[in-house]
């Protein structure tokens, strides 16, 4: 055993090569935890693609990435989530596999998701007990469990809210230490945290930075998922970025700018073409001023958003998840009432912000997720085509559904939208690619003044990626304002006439081609506005 | 064709399963299987009087399954039937009772739609409940069903007594609001005519009318259904008020047509039993006629058997039983509440 392991580590030192191939890499020998040519796929999604990467004891590492840069698939396989399809990982320069997160955190890997796992109804010492390491017999000491919680939370040194208290009691930044000890609860040397602030309030933030840095000091390594740059100024030791399911380079903060690192986590993206000069713009459409909305905490999502939108137009809205893509999506689809501001459709103001009288008004949606709001899986195709309440009137009389211009209408629809399927087949039994033509051929049958599209390719092939980009700029062609929210930066960059960026709720000033990347990218990370 | 192998595939299948474990059961109780259910089919087919007791025991069992086909389609778990049943019946021996200065036959009519109203309204609490305060209807259906039982127990031995205050039970209602019988000398009645057009009419609502289509949207994808523009919540009361309705009506015509009055053990189940009936019935009307008629050939068979072959009609609860239970594992529980998002996520 001994002498396996020794040959493994000679190898190690033989063979280099990788870790120096890691830009901005210095030493080697403290490495903790490395993994050597990683590669994941998701059916045809290539999610990690031979990504090597070494991360030392006592150190905070920042993972910078947009959506989709394979930064959680990436931590999911450390901690012994998924299993990759290529590559090693190295933990203490041993080989290293883990079959379940149970083994990750037997070996000292824990991990803390971004939603959390705690069982509400319990209460704080409950919660720990039940992820603590040794559990014997089957009498539960609720005395016990809290001085043992509170001898673990003095152990890491980190101060707990009273054991006694249910965990729906506490604020999230709180549930978030609970989580934390649950990690470190099984004297987990490495701590992989999967964007710990998007929950944080900044008073809440601040206090995680302090026990972030107590436990760097304590020599654990801390892995910090994140896609904000000013966190990783902060307080990241190392920088690795990534794209595309590859490493772009492992970097010293200090010695980048915040510019450069958004150059370097978006890319070089081929500028927009000139499509939008070939476009006659008519008069503005959509009108929306000063717009505000409040999530389901209460908190301000959308802050003084104001922009206005011509006929014939594509304005795209860039911006990473949970800057307030999806309460806009939602004040502009009815299903969220703004609490304050306007929004005007051909001058005449919404005051009933419902989805069936936006849809009357003539405003028509690609909801972001399509099999949790676009579509009724179960039912078939051509009564998904008629899943609109003013499609329905038109497809009715009497209250009784005509068979026959439905029929009518849907033939037409699919044809038209180059959905070749069964009209009368389960939804659930398409492809994504032609489940979204559906739901794209319908929001467009409306003949819709306005077209908000959240995300409309996530998750699509090539081929019906392209499909759905040139339904929308045919609606465009054809004197439709199109809304495009997508956190796709090459999307949006491609068919956007105009760009901003949504970041805390506030949106940027409108950038127009040629757009500079840099100052987008500068947009995004919310450095300015 | 070939969608209607895949709609009822399932369910013959379960009952394929029940009738071999019951069969099975049988055997272990040192009984022979075929004279036992020999019995029953003769109990249930083999005269006259057997076909019109058939009829008889379909009748609500046919009214009830529609109740439970409408709102399990909308997705709203309305377990309440039986107490939705039981407020209708109370509503028709507590009118029937009274003349009104109209012919019978309107009366008896107008009777029948204050049952069904009063089935609604039953409903209605619990769909009041869940709409303003998020209450699920699981629990507060199956809750109703108890108060109403507590609430008709207390009514027919006190205030309700019948004037010779012998039994516990309503005075009869007055034999001209007697439901019209279809044969003389059997008790089969014309009430399971208008629960067959009762059906019919089920069929145009869930199928072809836009109010079902959009009950059905918002049964199985309340978000998307909400998108589109449909007032989900609204669809969802419907379908839970259309569901009491029908319960109320079996109720109404149980009174009218055979018991002529109520007592505390009025009902031997049938809300229950719907759901078994409109389970097996693919909650698709025309599935729940066909259903409704096997369990009450089951019903009526039962006692027969019991008689003559000496197994306990307690056999045909065993079959009702594993019908249940082998759909609802057939369909990975899609049709308990929460099973939908589970059959998702699997996809």
């Amino acid at each position: 055993m001994r002498l396996w392991r020794r040959s493994v580590v000679g190898e190690q030192h033989a063979a280099p090569l990788h870790a120096s191939a890691i830009p901005g890499e210095t030493e080697v020998s403290a490495s903790l935890l490395a993994v050597r040519g990683i590669s994941k796929c998701f059916g045809n999604t290539q999610a990690l693609d031979g990504v090597s990467l070494e991360f030392r004891a006592g150190e905070i590492h920042a993972v910078l990435g947009e959506n989709g840069a394979g930064k959680s698939t990436l931590m999911h396989i450390l901690a012994g989530m998924y299993r990759p399809d290529a590559g090693t990982m190295l933990l203490d320069g041993w080989p290293a596999v883990f079959n379940s997160p149970r083994e990750a955190r037997r070996a000292g890997i824990g991990m803390v998701h971004q939603h959390f796992t705690l069982v509400e109804t319990l209460t704080v010492a409950e919660n720990l007990t039940l992820s603590l390491p040794q559990q014997t017999g089957w009498r539960y000491d609720g005395v016990a469990a809290a001085a043992e919680a509170r001898a673990l939370a003095q152990r890491v040194g980190l101060d707990l809210s009273p054991p006694e208290l249910t965990v729906a009691e506490l604020p999230v930044g709180a549930r978030q230490r609970i989580e934390i000890l649950k990690a470190l609860a099984h004297a987990a040397r490495v701590l992989i945290l999967d964007e710990p602030t998007a929950v944080l309030t900044p008073q809440e933030v601040r206090r995680l930075f302090v026990m972030l840095r107590e436990l760097r000091a304590q020599g654990r390594l801390i892995i910090f998922i994140t896609h904000k740059l000013r966190e990783v100024r902060e307080i990241a030791d190392r920088v690795t970025i990534m794209r595309r399911g590859r490493v772009v380079g492992t970097f010293d903060p200090a010695s980048l700018s915040e510019s450069e690192m958004a150059e370097r986590m978006i890319g070089d993206v081929v500028p927009a073409r000139p499509r939008a000069t070939e476009r006659a713009r008519g008069d503005v459409v959509l009108h929306v001023t000063q717009l505000s909305a409040r999530d389901e905490r209460d908190l301000p999502a959308l802050v003084d958003v104001s922009f206005a939108v011509r006929a014939g137009e594509v304005f795209g809205i860039a911006g990473v998840d949970g800057n307030g893509q999806r309460e806009l999506f939602e004040v502009l689809a009815g299903l969220r009432s703004p609490s304050g501001g306007t929004v005007s459709l051909r001058g005449s103001p919404v005051t009933d912000f419902t989805p069936r009288a936006l849809l009357a008004a003539g405003i028509g949606h690609i909801p972001p997720d399509r099999q949790h709001d676009g579509l009724v899986l179960p039912m078939t195709v051509q009564e998904n085509f008629l899943l609109s309440r003013t499609r329905l009137d038109r497809c009715s009389r009497r209250g009784l559904l005509n068979a026959k211009a439905a029929r009518r209408f849907s033939t037409e629809v699919a044809r038209a939208s180059d959905v070749r399927a069964d009209l009368d087949a389960p939804a659930r039994s398409l492809s994504g690619g032609n489940q979204q033509r559906v739901v794209v051929a319908r929001a467009l049958a409306q003949k819709p003044a306005v077209l908000v599209a959240a995300n409309p390719s996530r998750g699509l092939d090539v081929a019906a990626t392209r499909t759905v980009a040139e339904a929308l700029l045919d609606s465009a062609c054809r004197g439709c304002a199109v809304v495009l929210i997508s956190t796709d930066l090459d999307e949006v960059l491609d068919l956007s006439d105009r760009v901003t960026v949504l970041s805390r709720g506030r949106l940027s000033r409108a950038l127009e081609p040629p757009i500079d990347i840099e100052q987008l990218g500068l947009l995004m990370a919310g450095v300015q506005h | 064709m070939q969608a209607l192998a895949a709609r009822f595939g399932p369910s013959v299948l379960a009952l394929a399963g029940a009738l071999a474990v019951s069969a099975l059961t049988v055997a272990l109780a040192g009984r022979d299987p075929a004279v036992a259910f020999g019995a029953l089919l003769d109990g249930a087919f083999g005269s006259a009087d057997s076909l019109s007791e058939v009829a008889v025991k379909t009748c609500p069992l046919l009214l009830c399954g529609l109740a439970i086909a409408t709102s399990f389609q909308a997705g709203v778990w309305n377990i309440g039937v039986e107490g939705q049943l039981l407020v209708g019946a109370l509503a028709m021996a507590v009118l029937g009772t009274h003349a009104l200065p109209l012919p019978a036959g309107l009366t008896l009519g107008a009777y029948l739609i204050a049952a069904a109203a009063a089935g609604a309204a039953w409903a209605g609490i619990a769909g009041v409940l869940k709409l303003r305060r998020n209450v699920n209807e699981v629990i507060s259906t199956i809750m109703l069903n108890f108060v109403a039982l507590g609430l008709i127990g207390y009514l027919v031995q006190g205030p309700l007594m019948e004037a010779g205050g012998r039994y516990p039970q309503t005075d009869a209602v007055l034999p001209a609001l007697w439901m019209p019988r279809l044969v003389l000398g059997h008790r089969a009645h014309a009430g399971l005519l208008l629960a067959l057009l009762i059906a019919g009419a089920m069929h145009v609502l869930l199928r072809r009318s836009v109010a079902g289509y959009e009950m059905r949207a918002a049964g199985l994808n309340p978000a998307a259904a909400r998108l589109a523009g449909i007032d989900v919540d609204g669809r969802l009361l419907l379908s839970l008020l259309v569901s009491g309705a029908l319960a109320g009506f079996a109720g109404g015509i149980e009174v009218s047509a055979v018991t002529h009055r109520l007592y505390e053990h009025f009902s031997p189940g049938w809300g229950f039993t719907a759901i078994a009936v409109g389970l097996l019935g693919r909650l698709s009307p025309a599935g729940v006629v066909v259903a409704a008629v096997f369990f009450g050939a089951l019903d009526a068979g039962s006692n027969a058997m019991q008689r003559a072959a000496g197994v306990s009609s307690v056999l045909v609860a065993i079959i009702q039983a594993i019908v249940i239970l082998s759909l609802v594992a057939l369909e990975r529980g899609r049709w308990l509440p929460g099973g939908q998002a589970a059959a998702r996520r699997e996809e």
